[in-house]
């Protein structure tokens, strides 16, 4: 009986740790103890995998644990809001933010927080264009081609999931070119690209990553990419806003990422970070890396990275309730 | 071939023998754990791969992908949790078994029924990667339709005695799947304006609930002490057992190579798939459900069957299928390798290799396997008294881990709420469960062809694939109605 007992009081114990939350603490020093870098993605993304390797490098330079916590749910506004909350562990704990975070700000009229006052903006890290890729057999040569016919007939492009940056960049690219396009969701990149390569559907604007591999193997078309300039893995391609006589240069459209904390992190900690993460980014392990995501090194840093948030937020805003996706 | 001693030299080498090793072992022990998923190991081994040779790194997150798949059946056998959702199958007929005194004898059979499957399923990769991989890209929404309307009408051999209370639950299931964000316009459904509900309802959570929670209920109510002793050192799986097992074994193999080649469909629903054929085609019918070793067996190839065959689209076509050939796809990238028909030119020793690594890692799935039984299966001899709370406390976890969110810990509560009604009432657990997890592939898949076709109703006929699978679901329903009249009119 005495074991009996004992194994459900220590079972309990166990279950009601788990449960329950800690004090918070507040130390003069930064960083005092492990930092808690969150991923609001499950493992496995894009974002996870670079928030690993970010953490290891760090680890480097702080000399402290770097622990990698995933916190998945309705497009990283689950994670983001208990950032903003603060709470336990708030003074070491940071997230890997990416376009989620303002597209999630764009589409849920409701959040329980706001996208820029609540954030401390530390250090954007990268940024990564999608690409406007189609299937190897359409007919499509150039985006104004594309354009010309998709304003006669009704068209189609994948996205991998409702308010993705994917997503929102079709729906970017339908309002300012006028075209009919249809939206059609898939869960997730992998599972869109059958789709694409089979010409089930006649457009996407995936993530360079994604379908580099395709463009180099001759399954798919790269027409254009969306960044501000070319892409250096893929300097024959234009840009969309290249496209002749169509005004498309409010169509750039970038994957980022970068580091953000609520406002309870000590700003102490967010010059350490900042200076750690720009000792990071020049290390060669990073460089490598990121170049092999497909992307190019951020130089976006602090106050900088603080009033890009806010002006993406206004135009996902705009295209969010052009397409009809904003929710009420 | 010229390169064939080039092949050995990157396959025979120590660190890929190690690296198959603790994979696969990880893998099983992982699995074996409620809540923590193979998905989560395979993510979180990534980063230790980076420094790797490419082969050893790849064969490494094969291994814990392989191990996991097997992993899972032996808590849902032995403690009715499964520890993944692809071995919820597993369970039907394996925690029975545990319960008439043959743990071990289920647990042997999973494992062999595992390793065949995953040999075949390695084969097919092998040979017939080049012709799965073009089905796959022919597989398009509405081919997935007709799919998952074939695996709907299975709901009729997983209801137990009564169909109508296996709708009822497969509905009830269903209902459960639309929580969450509308897949198409991202409005709320069902939400309540609850942050935690906005991605739907976990899966995991929901199944430890459902199975886990009942039998502790149940153990605490009725206050009797280990009236059924769960004795692991039951018998071995006899070779009359093993032969009548190995036609079921093979078909369902096949029917998770299908399924595993055609990318986005999944392990979970493969084992449903291939444990409902088994029970159709076997003469044991009445028994599954009961403690079948056959529908054990059935369970475990389609779960298994799939872990070879994700890599054909992975490898041929350069398109992950689920979320751990996802990372595995990052982890080639990572080493500079881009998976696709460029690698069958440029990296073909590396692929040779890699087919070699693989069927080594079914045969170190056996001897882990093996091994883990031995030492798992003492779980069963701890007195009830202190396995339930112990069982209690790693559900909670389990469904904490999951996405580290404390609501998932009431959710999976209220199903074993849910899970205890339905043993009260004699509602059947499996139908409820493929409603929830081919609900939301059915509506995603409809929708999406009729965006795709331009709500042009002639895309749901518009090939071979679409035909073949129509004809399959009629003659289900029909065979189901046939014997359903019959069982009625005796």
């Amino acid at each position: 009986m005495k074991i009996k007992n004992a194994v459900i009081a220590i079972s309990l114990a166990t279950s009601s740790v788990v449960m329950g939350l800690g004090a918070s603490t507040v130390y003069a020093d930064w960083p005092t103890k492990d930092i808690h870098l969150v991923v609001p993605y499950s493992a496995g993304g894009n974002t996870d995998v670079l928030s690993r390797q970010v953490a290891d490098l760090l680890q480097k330079e702080l000399d402290v644990n770097i622990i990698v916590e995933n916190r998945p749910g309705a497009g990283s506004t689950v994670a983001t809001g208990r950032l903003a909350r603060g709470g336990r562990d708030a003074d070491h704990t940071i997230l890997m933010a990416s376009p989620g975070h303002v597209i999630g700000a764009s589409i849920y009229p409701n959040l329980p927080y706001d996208a820029v006052s609540d954030f401390k903006f530390i250090e954007k890290l990268l940024d990564a264009p999608n690409i406007m890729v189609v299937p190897s057999s359409s007919p499509y040569n150039t985006v104004a081609e594309f354009i010309t016919a998709a304003k006669s007939k009704p068209m189609t492009f994948s996205h991998p999931g409702v308010g993705s940056s994917i997503h929102m960049s079709g729906e970017l690219f339908k309002t300012l070119t006028k075209t009919k396009l249809t939206a059609v969701p898939f869960p997730g990149s992998g599972a869109a690209l059958p789709a694409l390569l089979s010409g089930d559907v006649d457009v996407s604007f995936e993530n360079a990553s994604t379908v580099l591999p395709h463009i180099q193997s001759g399954g798919l078309k790269a027409l254009a990419v969306t960044s501000k300039t070319r892409f250096k893995a893929l300097p024959n391609v234009p840009t969309v806003i290249e496209t002749e006589g169509y005004d498309l240069g409010g169509f750039v459209t970038t994957v980022w990422n970068g580091v953000i904390a609520g406002n309870d992190f000590p700003d102490e900690g967010v010059e350490v970070l900042q200076a750690a993460l720009q000792r990071v980014k020049e290390r060669k392990e990073f460089t490598e890396f990121i170049d092999k995501m497909g992307a190019e090194k951020s130089s976006v840093s602090g106050e900088e990275f603080k009033s890009f948030i806010a002006s993406e937020v206004e135009r996902w805003k705009m295209v969010a309730e052009e397409a009809g996706v904003r929710q009420n | 071939m010229e390169n064939f001693s080039e092949v050995l030299s990157l396959f025979f080498v120590w660190d890929n023998f190690i690296a198959i090793a603790i994979g696969v072992f990880l893998g099983v022990v992982i699995g074996a754990i409620p809540g923590l998923t193979t998905t989560m190991a395979v993510a979180l081994a990534l980063p230790f791969t980076f420094s790797m040779e490419p082969v050893s790194a790849i064969l490494l997150l094969v291994g814990i992908y392989k191990g996991g798949m097997y992993g899972g059946s032996i808590t849902a056998i032995l403690i009715r949790t499964p520890g993944t959702p692809a071995s919820a199958c597993t369970l039907l007929d394996g925690y029975p078994m545990a319960q008439n005194g043959e743990a071990k004898k289920a647990l042997k059979m999973s494992l062999y029924s595992s390793v065949i499957a995953d040999i075949i399923s390695n084969i097919s990769l092998i040979f017939f990667a080049a012709y799965l991989a073009k089905i796959a890209l022919n597989f398009g929404a509405p081919e997935f339709f007709w799919l998952i309307c074939f695996s709907l009408t299975i709901i009729v051999s997983l209801s137990g005695a009564s169909v109508l209370k296996g709708f009822l639950a497969a509905a009830l299931g269903l209902m459960i799947s639309l929580v969450g964000l509308d897949p198409v316009y991202g409005s709320q459904r069902l939400t309540f304006d609850d942050y935690n509900l906005m991605d739907g309802i976990s899966f995991i959570p929901l199944l430890i609930g459902l199975f886990a929670i009942p039998e502790v209920i149940d153990f605490y109510q009725r206050k009797v002490a280990s009236k059924i002793v769960i004795n692991a050192n039951g018998k071995e799986v006899s070779w009359s057992e093993f032969k009548r097992c190995l036609k079921t074994i093979v078909r369902g193999s096949f029917i998770g190579v299908i399924i595993g080649a055609i990318p986005g469909s999944g392990a979970t629903a493969a084992a449903f798939i291939s444990y409902s054929e088994a029970r159709r085609k076997s003469p044991n019918r009445e028994n599954f459900g009961k403690g079948e070793i056959e529908g054990v067996a059935a369970a475990e190839a389609g779960n298994n069957g799939v872990a070879g065959a994700t890599m054909i689209p992975l490898l041929s076509l350069g398109i992950p299928g689920d979320v751990v050939t996802a990372i595995i796809l990052g982890a080639f990238m990572i080493h500079g390798l881009t998976p696709g028909p460029l690698m069958f030119q440029d990296n073909l020793s590396l692929i040779y290799a890699l087919f070699i690594g693989i069927m080594v890692s079914s045969l170190f799935l056996l001897v882990v396997g093996l091994g883990a039984i031995k030492y798992f299966s003492k779980i069963a001899d701890v007195p009830k008294e202190i396995l339930f709370p112990i069982i209690v406390m790693f559900c909670v976890y389990g469904a904490y881990a999951v996405n580290n969110n404390t609501f998932d810990i009431w959710l999976m509560m209220g199903f074993g709420v849910l899970g205890y009604i339905f043993n009260k009432t004699g509602i059947a657990s499996a139908p409820f469960l493929i409603g929830f997890i081919l609900g939301p592939m059915f509506e995603d898949n409809l929708r999406r062809s009729l965006l795709i076709g331009n709500y042009d109703m002639s895309i749901f006929f518009r090939g071979p694939i679409t035909w073949f699978f129509i004809v399959l679901t009629l003659g289900s329903i029909f065979f189901s109605f046939k014997r359903w009249l019959a069982y009625r009119n005796k």
